[in-house]
């Protein structure tokens, strides 16, 4: 089934990005149904180079669409189950004792793959967590003083039940920042689950996605997408909305530079979506709730799912009364 | 008629109106011109054109005009500018009342400048800028909306709404500018508008010439126009000053004319600078106002001193030397808009000339009698005087006579060959120059020394000083008293010295001048020297010093008001003026957006809760709108042009909402034909 990786031509248009990225985004939607613009905005996080936090209750499709994501795109791929016990060894990998050359030679964790799933990351320990968002963030490993280069592109998908705290390690804040966005699927529609009993006659849904991209060609779209066309006054629009968020009476704290950063870049990744160069206040509008809402601090004690829906809102206000250029 | 035309032709209508107006308030146009010009504005405005299809017949009946008013030059009862003014406003009018088409319009606005620049010939003071303002306010406008008309296609609506903002924006800068201008540069705007210095409201009748005639046709016109004002010291304070303002005497008369004996005096130029002091002497300052016309001095009988004349010109104000030319008029050696001077004048009935003081001639010419005089003058003056002999006694009571047997009219005579007899033997009836003449004729049949003095009789109080109008001109007679010298008498009727106009044309007037005379002190006299005056006020200290403590070298505290006050109006200035230079310009792509979305409301396609046009945009797609597909290219051209870094060609915006306001039309015919309102728009 595996398909070599169509590379893009050497000077990529913002067609031929669109056309790659709805490439993937229809193979993602062979497996997980009915849900095509959280499809999309997995799309878009990959190519702006960001992490994705999926949060939801068990048995929506999370997993299905982290391996869909690396068979669509052809990138190497484990699964991490993050549980109690779970030491940092486990995931970054240890130096072990080579008998025969009476050396240590380091064994690659599970990280080592070029999309990773860290399953209920909530689970482990805070040291855990830790190594694993220090690698997300330097895209690479250090490890008795010897550092290792994950694979490009390197990418995170984890989730996290956002129901169910009881012995968990919620994630603070700090290490939230470093997800590019974060969404849910939740539960398909009706005719969709009733579509799913019918059709699934026993093969797995990954069986239907093809391999249509690469990893070079994601380094590419990586690439192309950075460089699009911020103009100076969608770069303000920004900022003013972070301004907002960080003034905002509700909000115990505001976007980070970090989170600017990265609005900007979901921004020109989306842009792609349209075939365009350049990114407008409209592409900053669509990804800016996925992009921020578990960034910033409500001063309300609200935890969970109904705290991002609060976020969610106070966002949606706040991008209401700052003017988008015009 | 599309809305734009129709509002543009009323424009254009209006404009023309004003340029005539400004001819129209010299007075001088003739009246049946003004009715005829005024009918055809008003059919006009009610947006007929009587005159579209008969051009020949109508051109026939301007030629008719045109012959009518050259003929009335030729008569001589008609001025060459006034007739030509009157000409090009018939023309205006036969322009307006014609098909409007481009050349028409052409024509009615070139006329329109042909009739500013008459008026300019005409008059040209404060009420005439107004009209030029405002015709070329109008005239503008109703240029600019012709050219966009013709910019947009046939058979859709122009786009006046949008127009009329940035255009009126447009013309209210240049009118500030030029108002501006005028009042930054007050000199220039003399060259520009005053150079004739005539009056705005009619016509200087306060000429002197070196002779009176009498005779003539017509009628003479009270003219209200303010020709002097004056601040006399010892002040009388009294409401009407009923004086004489002595111009000049005459003591020659031949029977129509009167001259001087000696045409000039020693012709002697002084330039007398006047100190305050002169006891039992009235001091006047005297300011003549542009509509006197004349180079003449005059003061207070009788005169004794004349100096410190300045003259207001183009260029600024001056000092001035003044020389005496004959019969003791006293004119300013340049010329000037206005002039200022001060003078000194004795009570009256104490001048103390006598007649061994005058020259020979002089004394001969004060008893000379035209050759041919009806010996009835001479009859009837001895008869009324009954043997009086007292010169003075004698005048009051030729004038006594005089006053009550005769009447008194503005109708000129006419030519007649001894006008004097034609007064007293014909008409019984004529004006102030009649009776001083007749008075002082009678004097002299019998043998007493009398001349005739010009000038103006009255002074209305006005603000602390007096003012003179053109019409209170005025002349009467001086009878040589041995001993007292020339008393003044005057046989007019009193009730008939001062100007005779209407109450409420008087008031009007007087409103004019109140204003003028602020623009003229606050805005056109205000100079350097002004200036300095203002400053000097202020940083001198007006206190006495006391006699034991030097005197404070500090100035006074209201300096430093004003110093803060002036600190305080920059500073504002400042903030504001940075305010307006670093305020956000809407961006070429920005006001293609704003068109776009006023398209948009047009077919009732309306932005939710600040939406902009790329939500909007998407929104439409999302619920499959029917303008959806014509508004999407135009809206990504937008965020190119707005985001995109690749600007809108010359032209393009033009042409993508043309299009856009296609697609709108074809809906909304399509939506009116099918009889079903559009899917409404909502948010989402």
């Amino acid at each position: 089934m595996n398909q070599p990786a169509r590379a893009l031509s050497p000077v990529p248009s913002p067609a031929n990005a669109r056309s790659a990225m709805e490439r993937i985004a229809t193979q993602l939607g062979r497996a997980v149904q009915g849900k095509s613009s959280q499809l999309q905005l997995v799309v878009t996080s990959l190519v702006a180079g960001g992490h994705v936090l999926l949060e939801d209750v068990p048995g929506v499709g999370k997993t299905t669409l982290a391996e869909a994501l690396a068979k669509a795109c052809g990138l190497s791929f484990a699964r991490v189950q993050f549980t109690a016990d779970l030491m940092p060894a486990d995931v970054l990998g240890a130096q072990v004792f080579h008998a025969q050359t009476a050396t240590f030679q380091f064994r690659p964790g599970p990280l080592f793959r070029q999309l990773v799933l860290a399953d209920e990351l909530n689970r482990a320990p805070p040291r855990t967590q830790s190594a694993l968002l220090e690698a997300m963030a330097q895209g690479q490993v250090s490890l008795d003083g010897a550092t290792h280069a994950l694979p490009a592109p390197f990418t995170v998908v984890a989730t996290q039940n956002p129901v169910d705290f009881s012995g968990t390690y919620p994630l603070p804040d700090s290490q939230l920042d470093r997800f590019m966005v974060r969404m849910s699927l939740g539960h398909p529609t009706p005719e969709v689950e009733a579509g799913l009993l019918v059709t699934r006659d026993g093969t797995p849904p990954l069986d239907a996605v093809e391999t249509v991209s690469g990893p070079e060609e994601l380094a590419s779209l990586r690439s192309f997408a950075a460089a699009l066309r911020l103009d100076a006054s969608v770069a303000d629009y920004v900022v003013r909305l972070a301004t907002a968020t960080r003034s905002h009476g509700d909000l115990e704290r505001g976007a980070s530079t970090r989170a600017v950063l990265a609005l900007g870049a979901a921004a020109r990744a989306h842009a792609l979506w349209d075939a365009r160069d350049f990114a407008t206040p409209g592409d900053v509008r669509a990804v800016l709730v996925p992009c921020w809402a578990h960034r910033i601090m409500l001063r309300s004690a609200v935890q969970g799912v109904s705290a991002r829906d609060e976020a969610a809102h106070l966002l949606e206000e706040i991008a209401r009364k700052v003017p988008a250029p015009r | 008629m599309r809305k734009g035309t129709r509002l543009r032709l009323v424009l254009r209508d209006l404009g023309s109106g004003f340029a005539f107006a400004s001819m129209a308030v010299s007075g001088q146009l003739p009246i049946w011109s003004l009715v005829l010009y005024g009918v055809a504005l008003v059919i006009a405005l009610a947006g007929r054109r009587p005159f579209a299809n008969r051009v020949k017949l109508t051109a026939l009946l301007l030629l008719a005009v045109a012959l009518t008013l050259g003929t009335n030059v030729l008569a001589g009862s008609l001025n060459l500018v006034v007739a030509a003014c009157a000409f090009a406003g018939l023309i205006s009018a036969q322009r307006l009342l014609s098909t409007p088409d481009a050349a028409t319009d052409g024509q009615v606005h070139l006329s329109g400048l042909l009739m500013v620049a008459g008026g300019a010939a005409l008059s040209g003071e404060l009420i005439y800028g107004l009209f030029l303002i405002l015709f070329g306010v109008l005239a503008s406008i109703a240029l600019a909306l012709g050219v966009v008309e013709s910019a947009v296609p046939e058979g859709e609506p122009v786009p006046v709404r949008a127009v009329m903002g940035p255009l009126a924006m447009g013309v209210g800068f240049a009118v500030v500018g030029a108002v501006a201008f005028f009042v930054l540069f007050p000199r220039l705007n003399w060259n520009m508008i005053g150079p004739s210095a005539s009056p705005g409201l009619g016509v200087a009748t306060a000429g002197f010439s070196n002779t009176v005639r009498l005779g003539g046709a017509g009628t003479i016109k009270g003219n209200p126009r303010i020709v002097l004002r004056a601040t006399l010291t010892p002040d009388p304070e009294k409401e009407a000053l009923d004086a004489y303002w002595v111009g000049r005497t005459y003591d020659v008369f031949d029977g129509m004319e009167w001259s001087n004996a000696r045409a000039t005096s020693d012709g002697s130029e002084f330039m007398t600078t006047l100190r305050p002091g002169q006891k039992n002497l009235v001091h006047q300052h005297v300011e003549l106002m542009p509509a006197y016309g004349a180079r003449t001095l005059v003061a207070l009988e009788t005169p004794s001193r004349l100096g410190n004349a300045v003259a207001n010109t183009q260029m600024g104000s001056r000092r001035t030397q003044i020389h005496e030319l004959g019969g003791g008029e006293v004119r300013f050696r340049d010329s000037g808009i206005s002039y200022s001077y001060e003078a000194y004048s004795l009570p009256p009935g104490a001048s103390g000339d006598d007649v061994q003081d005058l020259p020979p001639e002089e004394q001969d010419a004060l008893l000379s009698l035209p050759e041919g005089l009806d010996i009835r003058v001479g009859q009837t003056a001895a008869r009324v005087l009954n043997g009086e002999r007292d010169p003075l006694a004698a005048a009051r009571k030729l004038s006594a006579w005089l006053q009550r047997e005769y009447s008194y009219t503005l109708e000129l005579s006419g030519d007649v060959p001894d006008p004097v007899a034609d007064f007293l033997f014909q008409r019984k009836q004529g004006h102030c120059e009649h009776f001083a003449t007749a008075l002082t004729l009678m004097l002299r049949t019998q043998g007493m020394r009398a001349r005739l003095a010009t000038g103006f009789f009255g002074g209305e109080r006005v603000t602390g000083g007096y003012v003179v109008r053109a019409g209170d001109a005025h002349a009467w007679t001086h009878v040589l008293v041995p001993g007292r010298g020339f008393i003044t008498v005057d046989a007019t009727p009193p009730a008939h010295r001062a100007s005779q106009s209407p109450r409420l044309l008087e008031q009007l007037i007087n409103f004019y001048e109140v204003v003028e005379s602020q623009w003229r002190d606050v805005v056109l006299d205000y100079n350097f020297r002004d200036q300095l005056t203002v400053v000097r006020s202020l940083t001198r200290s007006h206190e006495i010093p006391k006699k034991n403590e030097p005197p404070s070298r500090a100035p006074p505290p209201r300096a430093f008001g004003a110093a803060l006050l002036a600190a305080a109006a920059a500073y504002t200035a400042w903030r504001l003026l940075t305010q307006f230079l670093s305020r956000e310009r809407p961006l070429e792509a920005t006001r293609f957006a704003d068109a776009v979305e006023a398209q948009l409301a047009s077919a009732r396609i309306t932005r939710v809760d600040g939406e902009t046009l790329e939500a909007l945009d998407a929104r439409l797609a999302r619920e499959r709108h029917p303008l959806s597909p014509a508004l999407t290219p135009v809206a990504r051209r937008y965020l190119e042009a707005r985001f995109g870094g690749r600007p809108l060609q010359q032209g393009e915006a033009t042409r993508l909402l043309t299009d856009l306001r296609r697609a709108v039309l074809t809906e909304s015919q399509r939506v009116a034909s099918e009889g079903t309102r559009p899917p409404q728009a909502r948010a989402s």
